[in-house]
């Protein structure tokens, strides 16, 4: 299955957002082992009893000929699906290693990819993007010619500054009254505190919490939330062997704070804390119904998006 | 502190290394950046106090190490007051006399205060130290102390890294201490030089036997005894002999080991364990209690395996036995003491496959049973069985006497005196015996008194008197000369009973038959003269005269029967006892069950190997295992063996013209130490004050410089280096 999966130098070489997001989609759909592509737009599906309410311009007249009762037509283009796209456009979402993938391009693929999927089955999708100047929101639409200017928008998107994602879902929060399918695309890392004097291991709980509780939350009002939470090699298994000065991705007051540290002396803490601050992340997402799934940026984006459909997404892209 | 290759010092600069690193490494550090700073940040929170401890730690032990490295070639020492003659530090030519003997492997035990270092390795310290304290433009050459030691340094020379070298080389021997050769050859290498203090430093154990009255100082030298034990007591125990004889009583095979134990102590020792091994193997085991300066004879008997007759075509297609089939390596071990290498001794026994008997008939018969060799056949080989141990071959006196060594014993019955000499048969039969063989006379009625007297006067224990007759004869009258007592006949009357022949009738009943035998004629005896030596009356008549007497010849023994050995004088052929009485008696002329015994040869000196036609090779292993290979020995009949230079079993193999290497256990010897080596007494303060006269007056001698001794540290930096890697490591594992 893998084999017919795009290489990623080969995706990295594509310039076109769009067209990448499309090669992921497709791929992801023949790994499902179906069709990719169904032909008509407007397609049958079944027939429904008319009840009061139902538009009149769907009564099957042919049936009422037959059967004397009045029947309804059903169109899969009647699909309510509306979806939103979250990617966090932080600062340390642009760490990733030379001639791979930064976690903000696997977000931004893997955003447009699902938008297309959308896009595709006549639903309507909309992104909202995370940037330090305030979240970035374009409404849902249905519609290919919507596709453009998502993947406009997050191309333009730039790893920047403090960013807070929390912003952009109580966004969402606000403006989102109808029931819709909310997939969230971040590391999920809060921001550097701006006070130094600080407890780290305080903070960085305090500030999942935070986080963790406005997801919680989207899911409360009954949106379906889908989190997925992007990660580099690196940060889950701190490779390097000699002195180094580790720096801030995202600024403080005092700039971009450094840390001189020899990584043999602490990865095993690091890696101790990183398993605490992933499991309490998984635990506390699942106990509020939130699918949740770790993923590592260096991993081909067809593979995630295929993990998704089969798994969270299996209900609502069709294949 | 100095240091002895300074130049290395130069490089504790070197120390500073790591800090210049730790800076320049934290300058030149590699910035990444991390999304998840903050979980590094709160994880190194709680690792930082141990990390920056462990940090720390490392650097200092690197600065340590890289300070240790150069100190330790440097090789730093201090300089203290020496214990050393103060005569060192004058300006001299020296010879240091290093004794290597067995002696100086004493290793002391705790209670002495000397430690644990043998006698040897204190010795080299002092050497070393005597080199050190010399001062600069003195010579000194090395001498070894030991018999047949060689020079290390052989002559005078300034070069002390020569010297180093030479102390260093040194081994200790098992040869024993021979300072007279040594202070002839330092007086010889000590004359080329007229100007000058002249001195000879002896480094050894100071015992006695090493410093007896044979040595002298040479003259116009000084000498110093630099003595490795402080003027300790050194109690040893040492097995200083090992003889073997065989033990009759106890059987055929049955041998007598005899251990000498000395006790050159001051203090009694107890229950001190013994061990006899058989080809390496422990066979028996005793405790001896030893007096102060005592000795004791340990005795073991064992019963020698039987003899493997192997026997061996040559080209003439005559069956020969194999020579060492039953050959042996007996030794003696005690238990463990301070002084190990002569705990031990060593013997080489051939237990004799077949004894070869010579019977020489003076008066053959054509009826057999008139024939004495009818008697001695029938009692020698009872039922002319092949595998018996004893093989006969009867001749006539007119066949001659031919080769008599490759017989055990010989027996001469009833033969003329004049049929002797004129053959020549009598002087054989003396260098024979001369030579270690054994021979019994039997008597008879061709005996003539005056004329066996004169023929075999060498041989005969006693002189032959007059023919008593006691009895009846069975047939035949009485002769002129011969006493005319008649009677019912004489018995055996007398036994000595501590004559190893006769043990067998000792017990029991088995005396009965020996005793009841009548004895109706024999010969008296004339008094021994007394330089013949001592004879012994093995067996002697109920009047006292003596029926079976034994001398010692030369290396051999020769019995005397008085009586004859068939049925003409006595019916002791036909008693049960005969045939007992004349195996014992063979076996006892040939020494069975053992081979000759041969010379001891003992550490240093040499070991003729006799050679065969054909031989053209000879491998000599060694008790230790290693080889010596001798090639191109075509047309030698000896081989001179000189490496004998370990106490144990040699094994000799040949190799003939096929090339192949086959042992020859027949040259298979032991090497034992000099037991001189074991007494570790101290040698008399007379005679240490005699040896060490000195020629200058002490206020001359107080003129010169206390004499410094070095300690070196670089040892101990080296451990400290080697503490300081293993910190390291162990530093570096915790990450």
């Amino acid at each position: 299955m893998t084999s017919r999966l795009l290489d990623l130098p080969s995706l990295l070489r594509l310039q076109s957002l769009q067209l990448r997001a499309r090669l992921v989609a497709e791929g992801a759909l023949q790994g499902l082992h179906k069709a990719a592509h169904h032909g008509s737009s407007v397609e049958f599906a079944e027939h429904k009893e008319y009840a009061p309410g139902d538009e009149l311009r769907h009564i099957d007249w042919r049936a009422w000929g037959r059967m004397d009762k009045y029947y309804v037509k059903r169109y899969e283009e009647e699909s309510e699906v509306r979806g939103y796209i979250v990617v966090d456009g932080s600062g340390s979402m642009g760490y990733g290693r030379q001639d791979q993938l930064t976690k903000l391009d696997f977000a931004r693929l893997l955003a447009a990819a699902l938008a297309y999927l959308l896009l595709r089955q006549h639903d309507s999708s909309g992104v909202v993007i995370a940037k330090e100047a305030g979240p970035l929101y374009i409404p849902p639409r249905a519609g290919p010619a919507h596709l453009g200017d998502l993947c406009r928008a997050l191309e333009e998107t730039q790893p920047e500054g403090r960013t807070e994602l929390g912003d952009a879902l109580t966004l969402l929060s606000e403006t989102v009254r109808r029931r819709s399918m909310i997939v969230v695309l971040s590391d999920l890392l809060p921001p550097p505190p701006l006070d130094e004097s600080v407890d780290y291991s305080e903070y960085l709980r305090k500030q999942s919490a935070l986080l963790r509780a406005k997801l919680v939350s989207l899911r409360a009002q009954k949106h379906d939330v889908v989190v997925l939470q992007i990660l580099d090699a690196d940060e889950l298994e701190l490779p390097w062997t000699s002195l180094t000065w580790f720096e801030e991705v995202e600024p403080t007051l005092a700039g971009h704070e450094r840390l001189f540290v020899d990584p043999g002396d602490v990865r095993k803490a690091y890696l101790a804390e990183l398993t605490q601050f992933l499991t309490e992340t998984r635990r506390s997402l699942r106990e509020g119904d939130v699918d949740y799934a770790l993923v590592q940026s260096s991993r081909s984006p067809e593979s995630v998006l295929l993990d998704i459909l089969r798994g969270p997404l299996r209900q609502k892209v069709r294949r | 502190m100095q240091f002895l290759s300074p130049a290395y010092a130069a490089f504790l600069f070197l120390g500073i290394l790591p800090v210049i690193i730790h800076l320049h490494g934290r300058r030149r550090a590699q910035v990444r950046k991390l999304p998840t700073l903050l979980l590094l940040r709160a994880s190194n929170r709680r690792v930082a106090q141990r990390t920056r401890l462990r940090h720390v730690l490392l650097l200092l032990l690197r600065i340590l190490l890289l300070l240790a490295i150069p100190l330790v070639l440097a090789r730093p020492f201090v300089e203290t007051d020496s214990d050393l003659p103060v005569q060192v530090s004058q300006t001299q030519r020296a010879v240091l006399i290093f004794d290597d003997s067995l002696s100086m492997m004493y290793q002391p035990q705790g209670e002495l205060n000397l430690g644990k270092a043998t006698l040897f390795e204190r010795g080299r310290k002092l050497a070393n130290r005597i080199i050190d304290a010399l001062p600069q433009g003195a010579e000194a050459a090395l001498i070894l102390g030991s018999r047949g030691g060689e020079a290390p340094v052989g002559e005078l020379t300034s070069d002390r890294t020569r010297l180093y070298s030479a102390i260093s080389a040194l081994r200790p021997t098992y040869r024993a201490t021979d300072l007279p050769s040594a202070f002839k050859r330092a007086t010889q290498m000590l004359s080329t030089q007229r100007d000058g203090l002249r001195r000879i430093y002896v480094i050894g154990d100071t015992s006695a036997h090493a410093l007896d009255g044979s040595l002298h100082p040479p003259p116009e030298t000084e000498v110093s005894l630099v003595d490795v034990r402080e003027g300790k007591m050194l109690p040893n125990c040492a097995v200083v002999d090992l003889r073997a004889e065989p033990a009759s009583s106890m059987g055929p095979r049955a041998v007598r080991v005899m251990a000498e134990l000395h006790n050159f102590g001051d203090e009694p020792v107890k229950e001190l364990a013994v061990t006899l091994l058989v080809d390496g193997q422990a066979v028996a085991k005793g405790l001896v209690d030893l007096q102060p300066r005592g000795q004791a004879m340990k005795r073991f008997i064992h019963i020698l395996p039987p003899p493997q007759n192997q026997t061996q075509t040559p080209g003439n297609g005559e069956a020969q036995v194999t020579q060492g089939a039953g050959l042996h390596h007996l030794a003696v071990k005690l238990a463990t003491d301070a002084l190990e290498a002569d705990n031990a001794r060593h013997l080489r026994v051939d237990v004799q496959a077949v004894l070869r008997v010579l019977l020489l008939d003076g008066d053959p018969r054509n009826l057999r049973r008139d024939d004495e060799a009818y008697y001695l056949e029938m009692a020698l080989r009872p039922s002319e069985r092949d595998d018996s141990p004893l093989q006969l071959v009867t001749r006539s006196l007119d066949e001659g006497l031919g080769s008599l060594s490759e017989f055990d014993a010989v027996v001469l019955l009833n033969a003329k005196a004049q049929d002797l000499s004129r053959r020549g048969i009598e002087r054989g039969l003396i260098e024979y015996v001369k030579g270690g063989g054994g021979l019994l006379i039997g008597l008879g009625d061709n005996v003539e008194v005056d004329a066996y007297n004169r023929v075999l006067a060498e041989l005969l224990p006693q002189p032959l008197a007059v023919i008593k007759t006691a009895g009846a004869l069975p047939n035949g009258p009485t002769g002129e000369g011969e006493s005319s007592t008649q009677g019912p006949g004489e018995h055996i009357g007398q036994l000595d009973r501590h004559h190893p022949l006769l043990q067998p009738f000792l017990t029991g009943r088995s005396s009965e038959s020996l005793l009841s035998a009548s004895f109706a004629r024999y010969l008296l005896l004339q008094p021994t003269p007394r330089s013949q030596g001592e004879t012994t009356a093995i067996l002697s008549f109920e009047s006292g005269a003596p029926a079976l007497v034994e001398r010692v010849v030369g290396r051999g023994r020769v019995l005397l029967y008085t009586s004859t050995l068939d049925r003409d004088w006595n019916d002791l052929a036909i008693q049960p006892a005969f045939l007992p009485l004349m195996q014992q008696i063979v076996r006892h002329l040939s020494r069975a069950p053992l081979q000759k015994a041969e010379t001891e040869t003992l550490i240093g000196q040499t070991r003729d190997i006799k050679l065969q036609t054909g031989d053209t090779r000879v491998e000599v292993t060694l008790p230790s295992g290693k080889t010596r290979l001798f090639e191109r020995l075509q047309g030698r009949k000896l081989l001179s063996f000189g490496e004998t230079r370990e106490p144990g079993f040699y094994r000799v193999a040949t190799a003939g013209e096929t090339g192949v290497l086959k042992p020859r256990p027949s040259e298979h010897f032991v090497v034992n130490i000099d037991p001189i080596e074991s007494d570790l007494q101290l040698a008399p303060a007379s005679r240490l004050a005699a040896l060490q006269r000195p020629l200058i007056t002490q206020e001359a001698s107080a003129g010169g410089k206390n004499p410094r001794r070095r300690v070196e540290l670089w040892h101990a930096l080296g451990w400290v280096l080697l503490v300081i890697l293993l910190g390291e490591a162990l530093l570096l594992r915790q990450k």
